[in-house]
C-alpha cells in the first residue's frame, strides 16, 4: 500500500521545496559561469602577454613552456608557489571583507607593515612557552593591523572622509615609520645589512619540508593557517549577522540604512576586519618567510591582494583559488625570467590585462552582442547597429 | 636650530622645492580636471610613468628632447583615454581600473626598457638629454630673487603657468562650465544638450597630458634618464593634493607645492642629524588631519551644500 502512495507524494512536492532545487541550480550555474569566466580572463591576459613578447622578437614559445611548466618542475618551486600563495590569499581576503561593503580600501600595504613590525616586535622580544610563542606575535599582528584598519573606517563611516585618499596617506605615513623604525631603532646590532635580529626559533612557523621530507622552500603550516582563515571567512560573510550586515551594505546601501541597519559600524568592521587579515599577512612574511624584519619587504604586494580578490570574485573560496593560480603565474615569471631572455615584467602585464578584463564589466556582454550580431547580421548594416549600439550604452 | 634654519632661508633650498613640487604641482592639476569632470583619475601615476619612460626613449633614439617630451605628454594622454573608454564605454569601476593601468604602466615601460636597452633599471646608458632650463636675464642679477628663479627648468615655468591658466579654464571658459556642470549633474548635463562624455574624455585627456609632463620633468628635467618605478608613489601623492586642495586650482597648487617642500626639506635634512623618514611623513600625516577636518566640516554643512558628484558611488554610503 504505503509503496504505490509515495510516487504521488513526491509528484505534489511543496513551492518551497521546488524553489529551493531551482536556487540551488541557478547557483550551481552562476558558480560554473564564474569559475570559466576566471580561467578564460587569466588564459586570455596570458595570451595577450604571449603576443606582446612575440612583438619584441623573444623567443615567446621558451617563456610561455617556463611560464607555465617550470613552477611544477622542481620541489623548492612548490613550496615558494605556496608559500607566495599564502600572503597572497590573506591580503585577497584582507581587501575582499571592505569591497563586500563597498569600500575601496588600499590600506593593505601599511597594515601588512604593521602586521609585520608588531609581530616581530613579540617575536624577537619576548620568550613565550611553545605555540603561544606563535599564536602571541599572530594576534600581535592582527591586532595591529585591525587598529590601522579602523582608522580609515572611521573616518569614513562617522565623517564620510574619502577612503582611497585616507588609506593611501596612512601607507604613505607607515611605509616611512616602519623604515625609520627599522634603521634606527631595530637593526641588528653588528649586522651590515639593514635588518633586524632573527625571530625566536620558537616563533618561526614550522617548515612544511621537515613534514614532508622534501625541500619546499619557505613554505610554512601557514598555508594550513590561511586555509582556516578563508574558511573562518566564508562563515562570517554566510552565516554570520556582521556578514549579513556587510552584504546588505555592499549590494544595496540605501536598503540598509532604511532597514535599520547600523550602516556606519558595518563599514567600520569591515575596515577592522580587513586589516587584521592583512596584518596575518605581514605576520606570515615575518614568521614564515623572511624569519625578521627587512626594507621594503611588502612592497606593491598590497595591489596583487586587489588583483587577488577582484579576480575571485571578492569571495572566499574565490580568492583562494585565485591566489593558487596568481602566485603560480608569478613563481612562473621568476623561472622564466632565468630560463629565457624574457623578463618577469611579462607577468605584471598579464596582472594588469586581468584587473582591465576583470573591472570591465560590459566586456562580455559586448563580445556576446557582436557575435550574435556577426552571425545574424549582413556586413552591410553591422556599422549601423554598431552606431545604434553605441548610442545605446551612452 | 641654527643649522636648519640655515639650510631652510637658502636660496638654494627654495629653489629646489620648485624643482621638487614641479611633477606634484602638474599632475595634481591634471587630477583635479578629471575630479571634477566626475571621473577620478588613479591612473595619473601610470600616465607618469608612461610618460617618462616615452620620453627618455623617444629623446634617446630620435635625438630630439622635444619630441620626446611631445610623444611623453601623448603617451599620459592616451593613458587616460583608455581609462575613459574602461570606465565609461565598458562600465568599469573607475578605481580599480586606474589601478589597472598603474599596473600595466608599471609591467609595459619596465618590459619595454628590458626589452629595448637589456638594462633592467633604466635608460642610464643611453643619451637621451633633457629639457633646458630658462634663465632669466635681467633677474638672475637680483640677490636672492635671481638664485631662486632663473636656471629652473621650463616645465617648472610650464607648471607655474598652469595653475592660472587651468583656473581660467574652469572658471571663465565655456570648456570649463560644461566640465564642472558634467561633474557635478551629468543628468542635468545632459539634459542642457552638453555631450557628457565628449566633455569627460576631453577632461581625461588633458588630465593625462598634465600628469605625462609631470612624469616627462622626471626623466628629462630633473634628470635626463629613466629609472623603472621612477615615480615612486608620487601620483597617489598627487590625488591627495587634489583633495587637500579641495578641489580649487590654487589650492591644489598650495598643497602639492607643500608636498613638494616637504621632501624637499626630508633631502636637505638627511645631512643632518634629523630622521628624514619622519620629516617626509610629515605632509601625509597633514593631509589625513586635513581630510578628516574638511570632511568632518562637510558633514555639518552637508545638507545646505550641494556635495560634488565626484567619485560617484561612494558618497552614497554616507549616513543621514
Amino acid at each position: 500500500m504505503t509503496s504505490t502512495l509515495e510516487p504521488a507524494a513526491e509528484q505534489q512536492e511543496l513551492p518551497e521545496t521546488r524553489d529551493r532545487r531551482e536556487f540551488l541550480a541557478t547557483r550551481r550555474r552562476t558558480v560554473a559561469v564564474e569559475l570559466t569566466m576566471t580561467v578564460l580572463t587569466v588564459a586570455v591576459a596570458v595570451l595577450i602577454a604571449f603576443l606582446v613578447v612575440l612583438a619584441t622578437g623573444k623567443d615567446a614559445g621558451g617563456a610561455l613552456n617556463a611560464l607555465l611548466t617550470g613552477p611544477l618542475e622542481r620541489t623548492p618551486r612548490i613550496g615558494r608557489w605556496l608559500a607566495d600563495a599564502t600572503t597572497l590569499a590573506l591580503l585577497g581576503l584582507s581587501v575582499a571583507i571592505p569591497f563586500r561593503a563597498r569600500q575601496i580600501s588600499l590600506g593593505a600595504e601599511g597594515q601588512v607593515y604593521v602586521g609585520a613590525l608588531a609581530s616581530a616586535l613579540v617575536a624577537i622580544n619576548l620568550h613565550l612557552p611553545p605555540f603561544a610563542a606563535v599564536l602571541v606575535p599572530l594576534g600581535a599582528a592582527a591586532l595591529a593591523g585591525g587598529a590601522l584598519g579602523a582608522v580609515p573606517g572611521v573616518m569614513k563611516a562617522r565623517l564620510g572622509a574619502n577612503e582611497i585618499v585616507a588609506t593611501l596617506m596612512l601607507n604613505a605615513v607607515v611605509v616611512r615609520v616602519f623604515d625609520y623604525l627599522l634603521t634606527d631603532h631595530l637593526k641588528a646590532p653588528g649586522s651590515t645589512a639593514v635588518q633586524s635580529a632573527p625571530v625566536r626559533p620558537d616563533s618561526a612557523l614550522p617548515r612544511l619540508s621537515d613534514f614532508f621530507g622534501v625541500p619546499l622552500d619557505r613554505a610554512n603550516i601557514g598555508l594550513f593557517g590561511m586555509l582556516v582563515v578563508a574558511a573562518a571567512v566564508w562563515f562570517l560573510l554566510t552565516r554570520t549577522p556582521l556578514g549579513y550586515r556587510i552584504r546588505i551594505t555592499g549590494s544595496n546601501p540605501d536598503f540598509a540604512r532604511y532597514g535599520g541597519l547600523d550602516v556606519p559600524r558595518t563599514i567600520e568592521w569591515s575596515f577592522v576586519i580587513g586589516g587584521a587579515l592583512a596584518g596575518l599577512a605581514g605576520a606570515h612574511l615575518v614568521l614564515g618567510i623572511y624569519g625578521g624584519l627587512q626594507p621594503d619587504m611588502a612592497g606593491g604586494l598590497a595591489f596583487e591582494g586587489i588583483v587577488v580578490a577582484l579576480l575571485g570574485r571578492n569571495n572566499p573560496v574565490g580568492v583562494v583559488a585565485a591566489a593558487l593560480l596568481y602566485s603560480y603565474l608569478r613563481v612562473g615569471g621568476d623561472v622564466m625570467e632565468q630560463q629565457t631572455d624574457v623578463g618577469s615584467e611579462a607577468v605584471t602585464i598579464i596582472q594588469a590585462v586581468i584587473v582591465l578584463l576583470v573591472t570591465a564589466r560590459a566586456l562580455p556582454e559586448l563580445v556576446k552582442r557582436y557575435l550574435g550580431r556577426v552571425r545574424k547580421v549582413p556586413p552591410a548594416r553591422r556599422r549601423l547597429a554598431r552606431t545604434l549600439a553605441r548610442r545605446e550604452a551612452r | 636650530m641654527g643649522p636648519v634654519l640655515d639650510v631652510v632661508l637658502s636660496t638654494g633650498f627654495l629653489a629646489a622645492i620648485l624643482g621638487v613640487s614641479t611633477p606634484y604641482v602638474l599632475a595634481a592639476l591634471g587630477g583635479l580636471l578629471a575630479e571634477r569632470a566626475g571621473v577620478p583619475n588613479i591612473a595619473l601615476e601610470g600616465s607618469m610613468l608612461s610618460a617618462a619612460c616615452t620620453g627618455a626613449l623617444v629623446a634617446g633614439y630620435s635625438g630630439s628632447v622635444w619630441a620626446g617630451a611631445v610623444c611623453g605628454i601623448g603617451a599620459g594622454a592616451l593613458l587616460a583615454l583608455l581609462l575613459g573608454v574602461l570606465h565609461l564605454y565598458l562600465g568599469a569601476d573607475a578605481i580599480i581600473a586606474g589601478i589597472g593601468l598603474n599596473l600595466l604602466a608599471a609591467g609595459a615601460t619596465a618590459y619595454t626598457v628590458y626589452a629595448l636597452l637589456g638594462d633592467k633599471g633604466g635608460t642610464s646608458r643611453m643619451h637621451s638629454g633633457a629639457l633646458p632650463s630658462v634663465r632669466l636675464p635681467f633677474v638672475e642679477d637680483v640677490p636672492g630673487l635671481g638664485a631662486v628663479l632663473s636656471g629652473q627648468n621650463v616645465l617648472t615655468w610650464a607648471a607655474l603657468a598652469a595653475t592660472p591658466v587651468i583656473a581660467w579654464l574652469l572658471y571663465r571658459a565655456r570648456f570649463g562650465f560644461h566640465l564642472r556642470a558634467v561633474g557635478e549633474h551629468p543628468e542635468a548635463a545632459r539634459s542642457v544638450g552638453i555631450h557628457v562624455h565628449r566633455v569627460q574624455f576631453r577632461a581625461l585627456a588633458l588630465s593625462g597630458a598634465l600628469a605625462g609632463a609631470a612624469g616627462v620633468f622626471l626623466s628629462m628635467g630633473a634628470v635626463s634618464f629613466f629609472v623603472t618605478g621612477m615615480t615612486a608613489g608620487r601620483g597617489y601623492i598627487a590625488l591627495a593634493a587634489v583633495f587637500l586642495g579641495a578641489l580649487r586650482p590654487w589650492g591644489v597648487f598650495l598643497a602639492a607645492l607643500g608636498f613638494g617642500t616637504a621632501e624637499a626639506l626630508a633631502v636637505q635634512l638627511g645631512n643632518l642629524d634629523i630622521p628624514s623618514q619622519l620629516v617626509s611623513a610629515i605632509p601625509y600625516v597633514c593631509t589625513l588631519l586635513a581630510l578628516a577636518f574638511f570632511a568632518w566640516r562637510r558633514r555639518r554643512a552637508s545638507h545646505a551644500a550641494a556635495v560634488p558628484a565626484s567619485l560617484p558611488g561612494l558618497h552614497t554610503l554616507e549616513s543621514p
